[in-house]
């Protein structure tokens, strides 16, 4: 029924959101009499509203009040038009705060978003059955997809839900026409931030519930358990291994240095970041099996030989070169071992003995070198295979790889060739109109079944060809030309 | 004991209890709506003593009919007689009523957390309330809640706690519902149906209404952003004119 009858140890609990407190005092200033935000009156058919602002008004104090420059000042205001303290009048559905005269009221403190109240189902369903009943028809498409929905999970409280839409109705009534009209305002703007509309976002979306309730007391009582538990907690903190702090953050500025120019956040995704820009070529260009791979994915792979392992693209070029090389044992058998990491458990006896068939037995088709202790501790861990008992040769190899075959990869000429293909797409330059655009367009990727399908043939079509060739067979077919 | 063995009386007794619940639920509702009414003016600048001690005489109200009807509700229920078509009846109110103590509840939170975040008192810690265009006071509201009375006659001489301690009251009590008596929620079957409530008492008041919310769009001396891109246009250029 509610949260209070669950006693499970899940997540339930909403995350701390400090932001809602300031966004108060903020709010809260802007209603002062004399240094406040300038208000005007509403001019509608019958009557006039008071307490009306124009974005420009609102965007003047904020840059005013906070001394900051209007970029700024225009997103402070949208954040909190897309918390809700504001909302608009015109264009009720788009919640941003637009610099010129489109007008916006504030919001009741009722509504006011806040972290201790969840906005209830029962609550959303009571809203929508009372604009049904004020208007048959009233409602959007995916608002009735809502109520059906919580018809059939409220329909134990449907009742209730009806009986309190109507009472509310009713003593809504009662109330002069333009506080009517401003009420019904509210809450509209209300569940517009917190049941927003399809294909929109909520500035309220906090990700997944937590597990501690962060409004509860720390501690209540210091018994003997809480004790206990923080000498464990402070013996295994002493125990843990140190890294001198000069020493991680020169590790930590190393990596940013190496990766600032591919990170989306710092530096433009080339061509466009589909998030901006719901276009979708920059996926298209970095898929797993493309031809050819763009500039930035193939300077990523000289980073480090697990850059380079961990991309398809890049591990699908290092074969090639393997190939040329004939050495390409090492890289099957870390591949085996990957496989058998993250495989079934059912399949792990199978694989264990084809891994040990292949790689590992004395005279195997392509034994690998590792040392006689890893190579003892690993034959005598697969008589009782488990899914980490390559783990240790794996590491052999790994590193043998990195530390040799890695960097003449990158002096080969392979590796140079698909430099010099590599394809480095021009920015996208869209307008406001194409982004529009380009928002309707959105239609779904490749099906990642059909994409896993595709894989799997072609991992069968390469195994067969590494299989031994069969003489008599190709000799065969070009006889028989003649 | 054999149904047919129950007098007339009893059975007569019983439905007259089941029928006052009912109408102890719906003065309920009706409390509790007038109340979450009054308490969205909370904060904003209809705010004022006047509004506070209006939602206090309102809890209170409330406070009473809820006792009330608990009491009554429970000893429906823990009647050893098991007759099947009160059972289902009775059930139902009760579940109703557990949703409505549930919904006072969260009102009753946020008004008690509002009245602390905007309290009127001190000159120093006053708040700033919030203008949000409404203009007139909930007093007519208030009144409408005023009118409801508890069904049944025999006046009971209960105090209404302060707030905090009606909360905790509940919040006990809640429980208490859920553990003591064993009704399956999901068994309720309701009486209305999803879509078919419509407007028996639709007035033209209430079109004009729709369209004044729309009209807010078009209602600018200068109307150049309102009057092509809204879908509603057609109404507002025409009213537009007519200003």
């Amino acid at each position: 029924m509610t949260i209070r009858t669950l006693r499970d140890h899940g997540q339930h609990y909403r995350p701390r959101m400090a932001c809602l407190n300031k966004a108060e005092a903020l709010v809260v200033e802007m209603q002062d009499q004399k240094n406040g935000v300038k208000a005007s009156e509403q001019k509608l058919n019958v009557t006039t509203i008071p307490h009306v602002m124009s974005g420009q008004d609102i965007l003047a104090w904020i840059a005013n009040h906070m001394k900051v420059d209007t970029q700024e000042a225009q997103v402070i205001g949208t954040m909190l038009v897309a918390y809700g303290y504001i909302y608009p009048l015109q264009d009720h559905k788009k919640l941003v705060l637009k610099p010129d005269g489109s007008l916006y009221r504030f919001q009741t403190p009722y509504f006011w978003p806040k972290q201790k109240w969840k906005p209830e189902d029962t609550d959303y369903a009571i809203y929508l059955a009372k604009r049904n009943i004020r208007k048959k028809g009233a409602l959007d498409v995916y608002e009735q997809e809502e109520y059906n929905k919580l018809h059939k999970w409220m329909n134990h409280k449907w009742d209730f839900i009806v009986m309190q839409a109507k009472e509310q109705y009713k003593a809504g009534k009662e109330r002069k026409k333009a506080d009517r009209v401003v009420l019904d305002c509210q809450e509209r703007a209300y569940w517009i931030v917190n049941r927003p509309p399809p294909r929109t976002h909520s500035a309220l979306d906090y990700g997944i519930d937590r597990l501690i309730d962060p409004n509860a007391d720390e501690v209540k009582k210091k018994t003997l358990d809480y004790y206990r538990r923080i000498i464990i907690f402070t013996q295994q903190a002493i125990m843990r291994s140190r890294v001198k702090s000069s020493v991680s953050l020169g590790a930590i500025v190393k990596y940013v240095t190496t990766f600032k120019n591919h990170d989306p956040f710092l530096a433009p995704c080339l061509p466009s970041n589909p998030w901006q820009t719901d276009d979708d070529t920059y996926w298209e260009l970095n898929m797993r099996n493309v031809e050819v791979p763009t500039k930035m994915r193939v300077e990523r792979w000289s980073f480090s030989f697990f850059e380079l392992l961990s991309d398809p693209r890049g591990r699908a070029d290092f074969k090639v070169f393997l190939k040329k090389e004939f050495s390409g044992e090492n890289l099957a058998f870390w591949e085996a071992a990957e496989e058998m990491k993250w495989g079934t458990a059912a399949s792990m006896s199978e694989k264990a003995e084809n891994i040990f068939k292949t790689f590992l037995a004395p005279g195997a088709p392509r034994w690998i070198n590792i040392d006689g202790r890893t190579m003892g501790l690993t034959v005598k861990g697969l008589e009782h295979p488990h899914r980490y008992v390559l783990d240790a040769a794996q590491t052999h190899i790994f590193m043998l790889m990195k530390k040799d075959t890695f960097y003449r990869y990158l002096k080969s000429p392979v590796y140079k060739d698909i430099q010099k293909k590599a394809i480095s797409p021009a920015p996208h330059n869209f307008s406001d109109a194409q982004l529009e655009q380009n928002a309707k367009n959105r239609k779904p990727g490749i099906d990642p079944i059909i994409i896993w399908q595709q894989e799997e043939e072609e991992k069968a079509k390469a195994a067969a060809a590494a299989g031994p060739i069969d003489i008599k067979k190709l000799m065969q077919n070009k006889l028989d030309r003649k | 004991m054999n149904r047919w063995r129950r007098s007339v009386g009893e059975i007569q007794a019983r439905r007259r209890q089941v029928g006052e619940c009912e109408r102890a639920q719906a003065a309920l509702s009706k409390v509790t709506a007038c109340f979450q009414q009054m308490a969205t003016c909370l904060g904003s600048n209809t705010d004022g003593s006047t509004l506070r001690e209006e939602l206090e005489e309102t809890r209170t109200l409330a406070h009473r009919i809820c006792t009330g009807l608990h009491k009554r509700l429970l000893a429906l229920l823990v009647e050893t007689e098991q007759c099947q078509e009160d059972r289902e009846q009775v059930e139902r109110l009760w579940v109703l009523f557990l949703s409505s103590m549930e919904s006072f509840q969260q009102d009753l939170k946020k008004v008690h957390a509002l009245q602390e975040l905007f309290p009127l008192t001190i000159r120093k810690d006053r708040r700033a309330l919030v203008n949000t265009g409404v203009t007139a006071g909930g007093s007519e509201v208030a009144a409408r809640a005023a009118t409801v009375q508890t069904p049944w006659l025999t006046v009971e001489e209960e105090q209404c706690p302060a707030l905090k301690t009606h909360m905790e009251q509940i919040d006990a009590l809640l429980q208490e519902m859920l553990q003591r008596v064993n009704v399956p929620l999901w068994s309720v079957e309701p009486t209305h149906e999803a879509w078919g409530d419509g407007n028996e008492e639709a007035l033209e008041d209430d079109e004009t209404l729709e369209e004044m919310m729309e009209v807010e769009v078009v209602s600018q001396d200068n109307g150049t952003s309102g009057c092509c891109h809204h879908p509603n246009c057609r109404l507002g250029c025409i009213l537009c004119l007519l200003n």
